[in-house]
């Protein structure tokens, strides 16, 4: 397998910038956006194969975002980060495809994990 | 299927009733012979009434339970009988539209127009909303599918203990403060089973958060995993909440079976999560007691046998 | 022309293009057409207007084909009205005829399948006149 595509998504530009780095030393091809708009263009435009997202953002939200990734392109996994999430969004989240729910903080080798099983799901399903 | 434990408690008193008639007979026995047969022949007719009521109320138990699960195949097939249905109307409707358009075109095509240009633009106009009628009907198909393949599980190496534990973690975080104390006890030998991860994630999530729900004033969720004989995984879920009736056990795993009130709880969760276990090639089963608490016991298999794709 | 096809049928239906297009392909058989939107529109039209056939959807928003061909049946039973459907089946038919329906027609229909049913209902109609 390939190194996984990460696209990680949260309004935060410190968060943001500190996760893209992170994921890249650690091999994986890794980039951001601030908004969901943003997201759903870069992801139109170039090949992602998962996206990490964070639930709580200004304008277009977390959940809003997952749905829209799923309807068009299914084979496409969202992890979900959130920072002081209810149980109620995970369990939504999850209803609509999401491949795993994560607090943050987020130990990176547990979200790298998440990350690399995330990937062979994607693999595993695009036959 | 069990008797109800009421029915056992009325055939006990009822022996115990019938023996002191018993000896009470034996008292009688100056009244000679007589009494005591008649007596006997009494209590032995009792006795063999009493049996075959027990026996019929485990007869229509069983009976019921067939039913059951026959009424919940039923609904199942109604349902998607329905979803087939709905998506048929929805696609007749753009069909309807481009047939239309197809006869405006020619029409247009074969009528010798003087307005040559006007023509043109409503030609235009008729192949611009056939394109918008297809998109549409790409539309439905698309959900269509999406919903299809919602359904379809990924079977991947999972660690049982470490996605309980993450989902505990979440919930946790909420109950903390509220008088919900969590307590886990992690089998050290459960080993990674092939099954299904947001599946899995869903349901273990559902179970806590309904666990939660039952104990608004407060209480424990024990959450327990065990390696099963077979080398699968079992994961229980017990909280000490309000418990759920005898009467209403049986349905708990049905659509839009809800013991909330209006408006809270769509009562999908429990029969989603039927589904999701049931994809997995696992079983989930509960035991309940009013006033006590639930318990949930998830078991999956290691490894799905026949499930996955080239197995 | 022949008197048929001077006939002026009511065109019922919420699709807006489906309306426009086929009234306008009626026309081009030399049927007089209205159109309207939804049941109680419709209701409105024929009071202002006469008309020999209703060609009526029976799912729209708001009041449903089957109300509607009960309520036409009653202020105006000299209109036939024909019902356009997604699915036939015994049940559906039956209505339709208690009701006063002249006929059912599948959705998606061709031009012909929809002109031949109208003049059908439309020779019914002459028919029942004549008694």
């Amino acid at each position: 397998m390939t190194p996984p595509r990460v696209l990680v998504v949260d309004d935060e530009e410190d968060f943001l910038e500190t996760m893209v780095n992170r994921l890249k030393r650690r091999g994986l091809e890794a980039k951001g956006a601030l908004s969901g708009p943003e997201a759903l263009q870069m992801i139109a435009a170039e090949s992602f194969d998962v996206v990490v997202l964070d639930v709580r953002m200004p304008g277009m939200d977390g959940i809003e975002v997952l749905r829209e990734i799923k309807n068009r392109w299914p084979f496409l996994e969202v992890i979900m980060l959130t920072g002081h999430g209810s149980v109620e969004s995970g369990i939504q989240g999850m209803r609509l495809g999401a491949f795993d729910y994560v607090m943050k903080p987020a130990d990176l080798e547990d979200l790298l994990g998440k990350i690399l099983q995330a990937h062979e799901r994607r693999s595993l399903r695009e036959d | 299927m069990k008797s109800s434990p009421w029915i056992r408690w009325v055939v006990a008193w009822m022996g115990v009733g019938l023996s002191g008639l018993g000896s009470l007979g034996l008292f009688l026995w100056e009244g000679g012979p007589w009494v005591i047969s008649s007596l006997g022949l009494g209590i032995g007719l009792c006795w063999a009434a009493m049996a075959s009521l027990y026996m019929q109320l485990r007869k229509s138990q069983r009976e019921r339970a067939i039913l059951d699960s026959k009424i919940v195949q039923s609904h199942k097939l109604a349902a998607l009988g329905e979803l087939s249905a709905g998506i048929a109307h929805e696609i007749n409707n753009p069909l309807a539209v481009i047939g239309r358009e197809a006869e405006l075109m020619l029409h247009l095509l074969e009528s010798s127009s003087q307005e040559g240009e006007t023509s043109r633009q409503e030609l235009l106009e008729s192949v611009r909303e056939v394109a918008s009628q297809v998109e549409r009907c790409r539309e439905i198909t698309q959900n269509l599918l999406n919903f299809a393949r919602k359904m379809e599980p990924v079977f991947q190496k999972v660690d049982v203990n470490r996605l309980v534990e993450d989902m505990v973690k979440l919930v946790e975080r909420e109950t903390q403060g509220k008088g919900i104390q969590i307590l886990r006890e992690y089998d050290k030998h459960l080993e990674p089973i092939r099954t299904d991860p947001p599946g899995l994630r869903q349901v273990i999530l559902n179970l806590l958060n309904n666990a939660r729900q039952a104990m608004e004033q407060g209480g424990t969720i024990e959450v327990r995993t065990k390696a099963s004989s077979s080398g699968g995984a079992e994961i229980m879920i017990r909280d000490t909440g309000c418990g759920i009736p005898q009467e209403q056990l049986p349905r708990i795993f049905d659509p839009f079976f809800t013991t909330k009130a209006h408006g809270k709880g769509t009562g999908l969760g429990l029969s989603i999560c039927h589904g999701i276990v049931d994809r997995l090639g696992g079983r989930i089963r509960v035991k309940s007691r009013v006033g006590l608490g639930s318990t949930f016991v998830v078991e999956l298999p290691s490894h799905p046998s026949g499930l996955e794709k080239g197995s | 022309m022949n008197e048929i096809q001077k006939a002026r049928v009511l065109l019922v239906d919420d699709e807006e293009r489906f309306r426009a297009t086929t009234s306008r392909l009626l026309g081009v058989r030399g049927f007089h057409v209205g159109t309207a939107a939804s049941g109680a529109e419709a209701l409105e039209e024929l009071e202002r207007n006469p008309y020999d056939v209703v060609v009526l959807d029976v799912r729209m928003p708001g009041m449903s084909g089957v109300e509607t061909l009960g309520e036409i049946k009653r202020r105006q039973p000299g209109v036939e009205v024909l019902i356009l459907t997604g699915h036939a089946s015994v049940d559906t038919a039956v209505e339709i005829m208690r009701l006063g329906g002249a006929d059912y027609l599948l959705k998606p229909c061709s031009m012909d399948e929809l002109v031949n049913k109208i003049e059908a209902a439309l020779e019914r109609g002459k028919a029942q006149e004549r008694r």
